[in-house]
């Protein structure tokens, strides 16, 4: 399998006269793992769907390499697909599931047998073919639904949330035999997810998704260190990003009496937004009051009050304050994000 | 024993009731099968035994009512099932803003009043120049007492297949629609998707609603009776259930045979007993999709 | 089923032939009522009162006037209903709520009833009314037909009572009421979906009642409006401008219902009703 590129053009989906997603214009490259990424009913199931084919765009145009897709019925698109419920055939083995895209194929007896095993030895369930969903657990199901997608060897791999189901134990692990399997394969996937920390974890790049528009197309690593909205700002991260609303002025950013000294940023009313981890308890910091104090065991949440501004910060092991304590916070000059009156940024 | 009073005096006027109209007419039935009831013995009946059944046995007619009851139940539960299904799956094949009305629709002949639905059926299959169907064909005759056994059939029938076409509709709608996109995207056209993953899943239903109605029908004869009263001319649609009922309660040629129309009921009644026992068994109500909270058919 | 194939007029096409004989029977009745002669399903005539003399003229060929059908009708219907909702209820409220002896049991027993074919019980049914002397009685028939359908409706009415939380009757209870007081007041009010439902289905059963009337009343005073119509069958010539006219009267409350209740009447009769 050598990746398919796929390409979204404009595409639009209208129910009656709701919209569920609006102009989405987006590349991926061959064999290359795409996370699509954003709170409930942003799009992202949506947009999904409609490179299934299980949906018709409304407006807009789906490609994969050269091939226009988007007035395809499914079967003709050939892609696979994992469901969040894994959509197992209950009536049918797991041999039978894994079989089913070849048995409509019209397939040889010899060949589905053949490529049914390989496909579930690859997935590590080569042992229990001869059973049916309803009796085997969670995460093998999960494997069956992967072996099925996969068998036909398709263009593109659409998976929708496949990890949500899982307890999180296993979740961990398979998330890593996920990518692993596809990197090896090299087969074109993007990945559903309302999990951002899953999101960053997989994928080669990442779209997020709000509200149907695609809010931000960049690698994990670009979308953390340069979120282009406050939204996409406050969403990849956990703990979150701090964002104050203030207003910029020659002397810094100031909000009621929340003031910082702030080089060159524009004037105006703005967000600023700064990450946990790069709030440090220093004395040349601005004063606040320890609020609430939680540890997550390598580090300590710490929820500050500044003036009237809540700030979360990450304080590494050892310097855990006290609660109601008066201590002083530092934000760093260089790593403040700065966003103008709409959310958007402003700067590198 | 006394705190069970209240559950008992709850329990009391069903219970009453089912005894009464349930359990005392099985036994009643059987026990009657056994007397020479009958117009002229309805004082003082005496006790004959099996003589009743050996006279069944040895009726000349006996070969005619059976082969009647089988050609009835066959091809009326063939007609309920197979058009419940193709009813089922049309009305899901259409979206349900359209389908819904048409589901409507074939409910009417269930809840009509009998003697209305075959007045109705009289009406349209009477000679020309009034009724429809000599009309169409351009033949004038009575197509009731034409094709009897056409008519019986159909006009069962439209009644029986809302039975199943609900139940079954019920099946397809409790079909997880992630598995239908599965099927889509593993290539499965609409008929593939139909027949490898919708009608599997309706094995059990279809298997529920063929032994629910064959049941019914062996028993049944109300809309028979309406029609053709087992006619025309000597038993052409009469079935075991109408002529027990014949036997016992018409005045055909002057006297009521109720003891031999009991013992041909106690056929049915023991049957009847023995397979809903069985159905108990094999079907676990609860597990059913939806379980229908309508009556025979 | 979602994914509707893009050929599905198709499908609407042939549903409609299939489903025109229902319609087309409807129509007919409805035209033959109004008009002197229909043929097949066009008037053939002016329309005529004349079908509809039975409402005015007392007696037609010799049986008792309509208004005793339909009176009969409407008591048998309505005391079958009312009977009917409130046995299967109590019954339903013990077996779903309470604790007794051979509690299993008489479910399972229930559940066998539901599916026995009643029918097959009638002749030892005529003769058990007529040594209690209710043959030919209006209420003999009314307690044969509620007893009938008494195992749906315990069916019915207990999967409604499973539903409800324990809370309100504990509180009721501990309150100081009597359990008869909690059913009445408390629980009955809370499965009134349920009893709608059971009430439809009673109505509807026992206003088209024919078998039952059939064959357990003779006199015409105690006809219902299923009898009434049914003895027009036996002549040797059909009026059917007048049959009609009374097959639609007798009809009518049913397709008043079904036009105005019709996704109600789906929705219960698919079992869809939350119980």
């Amino acid at each position: 399998m050598t990746g398919t590129p796929l390409k979204l053009k404009n595409l639009t989906k209208r129910f009656g006269r709701v919209t569920a997603v609006e102009g989405i214009n987006l590349e991926v490259q061959g064999g290359e793992l795409v996370a699509f990424l954003g709170p409930s009913g942003c799009g992202k199931t949506t947009t999904l769907l409609m490179i299934a084919g299980i949906y018709r765009p409304t407006e807009g145009e789906i490609y994969f390499g050269d091939r226009r897709v988007d007035h395809l019925h499914p079967k003709d698109r050939d892609v696979g697909m994992v469901f969040q419920s894994y959509a197992l055939y209950p009536h049918l083995t797991l041999f039978e599931n894994i079989a089913f895209p070849l048995r409509l194929k019209r397939f040889s007896e010899a060949m589905i047998r053949e490529r049914v095993q390989k496909t579930a030895d690859l997935l590590g369930i080569g042992k229990i073919l001869d059973r049916k969903p309803a009796q085997v657990s969670g995460g093998q199901q999960q494997r069956a639904a992967l072996a099925r997608a996969l068998v036909k060897e398709p263009q593109v791999l659409l998976l929708d949330e496949p990890l949500s189901n899982l307890d999180t134990q296993i979740r961990l692990s398979a998330r890593a035999e996920i990518r692993r399997l596809q990197q090896n394969l090299g087969v074109t996937s993007i990945l559903v997810t309302h999990d951002q920390a899953e999101a960053l974890a997989m994928a080669d790049r990442v779209a997020v998704f709000s509200t149907g528009r695609l809010q931000q197309y960049d690698p994990p690593e670009v979308l953390y260190q340069s979120p282009k909205n406050t939204f996409v700002a406050g969403f990849v991260g956990s703990p979150p990003m701090n964002l104050i609303e203030g207003e910029f002025t020659a002397d810094g950013f100031k909000r009621g009496a929340f003031q910082i000294p702030i080089p060159g940023a524009p004037i105006g009313k703005g967000w600023l937004g700064v990450r946990p981890e790069h709030l440090t308890l220093s004395a040349e910091g601005i004063p606040a009051k320890v609020m609430v104090v939680e540890t997550l065991g390598r580090e300590f949440l710490v929820v500050l009050d500044a003036h009237g501004v809540r700030l979360q910060a990450l304080i590494p092991e050892g310097q855990k304050p006290a609660v109601n304590a008066e201590v002083r916070i530092k934000i760093p000059p260089e790593r403040p994000h700065y966003f103008d009156a709409q959310g958007l940024r402003i700067g590198p | 024993m006394r705190r069970y009073l209240i559950p008992f005096f709850f329990l009391a006027p069903a219970t009453l009731l089912i005894v009464l109209f349930f359990f005392v007419p099985v036994v009643a039935t059987i026990l009657l099968s056994f007397t020479d009831l009958s117009t002229t013995t309805f004082k003082n009946p005496s006790w004959v035994g099996l003589e009743n059944y050996r006279e069944l046995l040895s009726d000349p007619f006996l070969k005619k009512i059976l082969l009647n009851t089988a050609k009835y139940v066959i091809l009326t539960l063939a007609f309920n099932v197979g058009m419940g299904l193709v009813l089922a799956f049309l009305t899901s094949l259409v979206p349900d803003r359209i389908g819904d009305p048409y589901r409507a629709l074939w409910l009417l002949p269930r809840i009509l009043p009998p003697v209305v639905y075959v007045f109705i059926w009289q009406g349209l299959l009477a000679e020309a120049p009034m009724g429809l169907v000599s009309n169409l064909l351009g033949v004038s005759k009575n197509w009731i007492l034409a094709q009897p056994w056409a008519v019986v059939i159909l006009a069962n029938g439209f009644v029986g297949a809302s039975f199943g076409m609900l139940i079954f509709t019920s099946a397809i709608r409790s079909i997880s629609k992630e598995l239908f996109y599965a099927a889509a995207v593993d290539g499965a056209g609409t008929w593939e998707t139909i027949r490898r993953v919708v009608l599997p899943l309706l094995a059990w239903p279809i298997l529920f609603v063929t032994a629910y109605q064959t049941l019914s029908l062996l028993t049944s004869f109300e809309y028979i009776l309406l029609l053709t009263d087992g006619g025309p001319g000597f038993y052409t649609t009469e079935v075991w259930s109408l002529r027990a009922y014949h036997l016992a309660l018409s005045n055909y040629f002057g006297n009521v045979e109720f003891g031999l129309g009991a013992a041909m009921a106690a056929v049915l009644v023991v049957i009847g007993v023995v397979v809903s026992l069985f159905y108990l068994k094999i079907f676990n109500f609860k597990n059913l999709v939806s379980e229908p909270k309508i009556e025979v058919y | 089923m979602p994914l509707l194939p893009r050929n599905w007029p198709l499908f609407w096409v042939v549903l409609t032939l299939l489903t025109l004989p229902i319609l087309i029977g409807v129509i007919w009745l409805i035209l033959t009522a109004i008009f002197d002669q229909v043929h097949g399903l066009f008037p053939a005539g002016p329309p005529d009162p004349e079908n509809w003399r039975f409402l005015y003229e007392g007696s037609v060929g010799g049986r008792p006037p309509i208004w005793v059908a339909l009176k009969n009708s409407a008591v048998f219907a309505f005391t079958v209903a009312a009977l009917e909702l409130l046995i299967a209820s109590m019954a339903a409220y013990a077996i779903s709520r309470m604790k007794f002896p051979f509690r299993t049991p008489y479910l399972g027993m229930i559940l066998v009833l539901h599916a026995f074919p009643a029918v097959s019980l009638l002749i030892a049914i005529y003769y058990i009314l007529r040594v209690m002397g209710l043959f030919d009685t209006l209420i003999g028939v009314i307690l044969v037909k509620a007893s009938l359908e008494l195992p749906l409706g315990i069916w019915l009415m207990k999967g409604f009572f499973d539903h409800l939380s324990w809370d309100m009757e504990m509180a009721a209870l501990v309150d100081g009421a009597s359990r008869w007081l909690v059913f009445w007041k408390v629980a009955l009010p809370l499965v009134r979906p349920g009893l709608l439902a059971l009430g439809t289905f009673a109505l509807l059963s026992a206003w088209g009642e024919f078998i039952l009337p059939f064959t357990f009343i003779v006199s015409g005073k105690s006809w219902t409006l299923a009898l009434y119509m049914q003895s027009f069958f036996r002549e040797a010539f059909v009026d059917y401008g007048l049959l009609a006219a009374v097959g639609l009267f007798y009809a009518l409350p049913v397709l008043i219902l079904f036009l105005v209740g019709q996704r109600y009447l789906l929705n219960i009769y698919s079992g869809g009703v939350k119980g």
